[in-house]
């Protein structure tokens, strides 16, 4: 936590460069390091807060979500512990996960059918504190169930995330750290932290998650059928300005 | 409660009106015209104290069953639970929470514990001094009730007033069984019990007392059911994975297969399952009983709480937890993956129960994504550009997979595929798919999430 020294920072906060530094190093909640640099180098206490529901506010699969957090999970899964994913998105491709440094004897899977019945588990999971993480994936949920959840992460060290749709961003949280994804430059991932314990941030991270093939600046298609068929390659995307 | 026309019980409202252990039937209904009469069933009652002397063996290993009483010798226990009124006590809640009431009394000799039980007293002896000065205490009911009438007849009105009467003379006018069985309760002479022999496998069924048409209302007699079996699992010192429920119903009868995550004779357990799993089970028709069966036993290792470590109890907390989630969700939504050894994407996955045992996969190089799609998508095509979205930009491919020519019969069959790994103008990592077979066709099949 900030508040160690609340007079001080506030005048610090003017320049990110320093309090980076000093403020944020002096948090007292658990955390365990994301495996990225520059995202520990932004999160109070240096990593991911355990025993604390940390909100992925995100609308596109595929930007590299659940590459954000695989170095935590794999790091959770080598200390032993267990993790548990309620109600995937897709199927999950064992040999990916596998690959990613996953033990996938630590890991499992609940699918409830009904959405009532995946807060319930993962209210479940996360108060009984036996876990390492927790990641629940939500399409619709109210800041009074988001509530019950941040509730139950208090019980124990579990990592805990709730993956939510970009919109939700507009709606309060009583999440203590609330990120936005989206598709960053030349192949990254762009997070925006949109709520932490500590002063605002206000730029966008661009962290180089795992990404099935190293990005090249040349990057054009190199098969002989799509350099027939295409005749030049799109250009390279952009990060959108605005963030839906 | 009445047996043979006479009232073997009555509780305290009939009392109070005047009736009492030995009044008639007519006699009780003229006392009190509203009284409920009930009709002793001595087949219950034994089935009653067969269950419960399952059940006690979570607590001694030697349990005997008499047509009145069960005893359990808690002598060499009395330091594991420490001391005997803690035994006492874990016994009475025990058997409250079966929904039974019990008189409890303790003593050196298993006949004077239970005289002083059936006697209301709720001793707890532990010495020959205590016991002699609490059975001289005992009216002469404890006693066959011929006895009692004779001894009566001769003046006497409690135990110890009997042992003054002399005993050659008594013998030859009643009969040696009187001086025996007051030899037997005073430690006198030695009580021999045969021990209940638990059973082998675990089958105990109990009689609904009226028809039951709501699953959640089952769980009460479920429960004394599961007190059984735990006590049972705990004598042998062994645990389950699975037990079954049957509901018999007049028709038919329906069957709940309860499964753990690990081997457990841990009541509270069975009892969290039991609950979730009868919360979402509708019933086609009124149940008349249940019959609970445990076949596959494991021997549980001794526990010792020193030797066990934070992981250890994080691990039974992850099985309490999981089962729940089971009970409820259902089994299958509940699961592990591995990877299975087939490169076609689809069959690369294994769901496993989540008792099975996961192998560690090895790691492959090849790029695969974290997310499959269940059903391929179709993506739209311009100009014979893949699009999603806008068009999909390739970044890597074609990689040729093609097999499964020989289970052509099953749904995934024979395919034939150029996949490629493609970047789309939102920035989403995809992993796509032409069809090399007519009529071709572009597929999203993952996400590199």
């Amino acid at each position: 936590m900030l508040s160690a020294a609340p007079v001080s920072l506030a005048d610090v906060l003017a320049r990110p460069d320093v309090w980076r530094a000093n403020g944020l190093a002096s948090a007292a909640i658990p955390t365990l390091g994301s495996g990225f640099a520059a995202l520990d180098d932004e999160l109070p206490g240096g990593g991911w807060p355990r025993g604390t529901l940390t909100e992925i506010l995100s609308d596109q699969a595929g930007v590299g979500e659940c590459s954000l957090l695989m170095p935590a999970l794999a790091q959770l899964a080598d200390q032993g512990k267990f993790s548990l994913l309620v109600a995937p998105p897709q199927a999950l491709n064992a040999p990916a996960w596998a690959s990613s440094g996953i033990d996938l004897a630590r890991l499992i899977v609940v699918s409830p059918s009904r959405a009532s019945e995946s807060l319930w588990a993962a209210e479940q999971a996360l108060a009984s504190g036996a876990l390492g993480g927790v990641l629940c994936w939500t399409t619709r949920i109210d800041a009074r169930q988001v509530r019950r959840l941040e509730v139950a992460a208090g019980n124990g060290e579990t990592l805990a995330f709730v993956f939510r749709p970009a919109r939700a961003r507009a709606e309060s949280s009583p999440c203590a750290l609330r990120l936005l994804l989206s598709a960053g430059a030349r192949g990254t991932l762009a997070i925006d932290l949109l709520k932490r314990r500590g002063p605002p941030c206000a730029r966008t991270l661009n962290l180089a998650v795992a990404r099935p093939v190293e990005w090249r600046e040349d990057h054009a298609p190199q098969s002989a059928l799509a350099r027939g068929q295409f005749p030049a390659p799109a250009a390279r995307s952009q990060r959108p300005a605005v963030l839906a | 409660m009445v047996e043979d026309g006479r009232v073997v019980l009555a509780d305290a409202l009939a009392r109070a009106a005047g009736i009492d252990r030995g009044t008639g039937v007519a006699a009780a209904r003229m006392l009190a015209p509203a009284i409920t009469l009930l009709a002793r069933s001595r087949s219950r009652e034994a089935a009653a104290l067969q269950t419960l002397a399952g059940w006690a063996g979570r607590f001694t290993s030697r349990v005997s069953v008499t047509p009145d009483a069960l005893l359990l010798e808690v002598g060499s226990c009395l330091r594991l639970f420490g001391g005997l009124d803690k035994v006492a006590n874990a016994v009475g809640e025990g058997v409250q929470a079966q929904g039974f009431t019990a008189a409890l009394a303790a003593a050196p000799t298993p006949l004077g514990a239970q005289w002083l039980a059936q006697a209301g007293t709720a001793a707890r002896c532990s010495d020959g001094v205590d016991l002699r000065r609490q059975l001289d205490a005992l009216p002469l009911d404890v006693l066959p009730e011929r006895i009692a009438t004779v001894l009566h007849g001769f003046g006497a009105s409690t135990l110890a007033d009997v042992r003054r009467l002399p005993g050659a003379e008594l013998a030859r006018r009643i009969g040696v069984g009187c001086r025996q069985l007051m030899a037997k309760a005073f430690g006198e002479l030695p009580d021999p019990r045969a021990d209940f022999v638990f059973p082998d496998r675990f089958a105990l069924a109990i009689e609904l007392p009226s028809s039951v048409e709501n699953a959640v209302a089952l769980l009460f007699a479920a429960r004394r059911l599961s007190f059984a079996l735990s006590g049972w699992l705990a004598a042998r010192q062994s645990g389950v994975r699975e037990f079954s429920l049957h509901l018999l119903q007049r028709q038919n009868e329906t069957r709940l297969l309860l499964q753990f995550s690990a081997p457990t004779a841990d009541q509270r357990r069975f009892e969290r399952v039991l609950r979730e799993r009868l919360e979402r089970t509708t019933l086609a028709a009124p149940v008349d009983s249940l019959r609970l069966e445990a076949t596959q036993l494991t021997a549980l290792p001794g526990r010792s709480q020193t030797l066990f470590n934070d992981s250890n109890d994080d691990r039974e907390a992850i099985g309490v937890l999981l089962e729940r989630l089971a009970a409820r969700l259902g089994e299958a939504q509940v699961y592990r993956v591995a990877v299975h050894d087939d490169h076609r994407p689809e069959c690369a996955t294994r769901q496993l129960a989540l008792s099975a045992a996961v192998t560690p996969a090895a790691r492959s190089t090849l790029p695969r994504p974290l997310w499959l799609v269940a059903a391929p998508q179709q993506l739209a095509e311009i100009d014979g550009r893949p699009c999603r979205r806008g068009p999909l930009r390739l970044l890597a491919g074609p990689e040729r997979i093609e097999s499964g020519w020989w289970d052509e019969g099953e749904a995934n069959g024979d395919i034939r595929r150029d996949y490629f790994i493609a970047l789309a103008s939102d920035g989403c990592w995809l992993w796509i798919y032409r069809d090399a077979r007519l009529p071709g066709g572009w597929f999203l099949h993952g996400y590199f999430a």
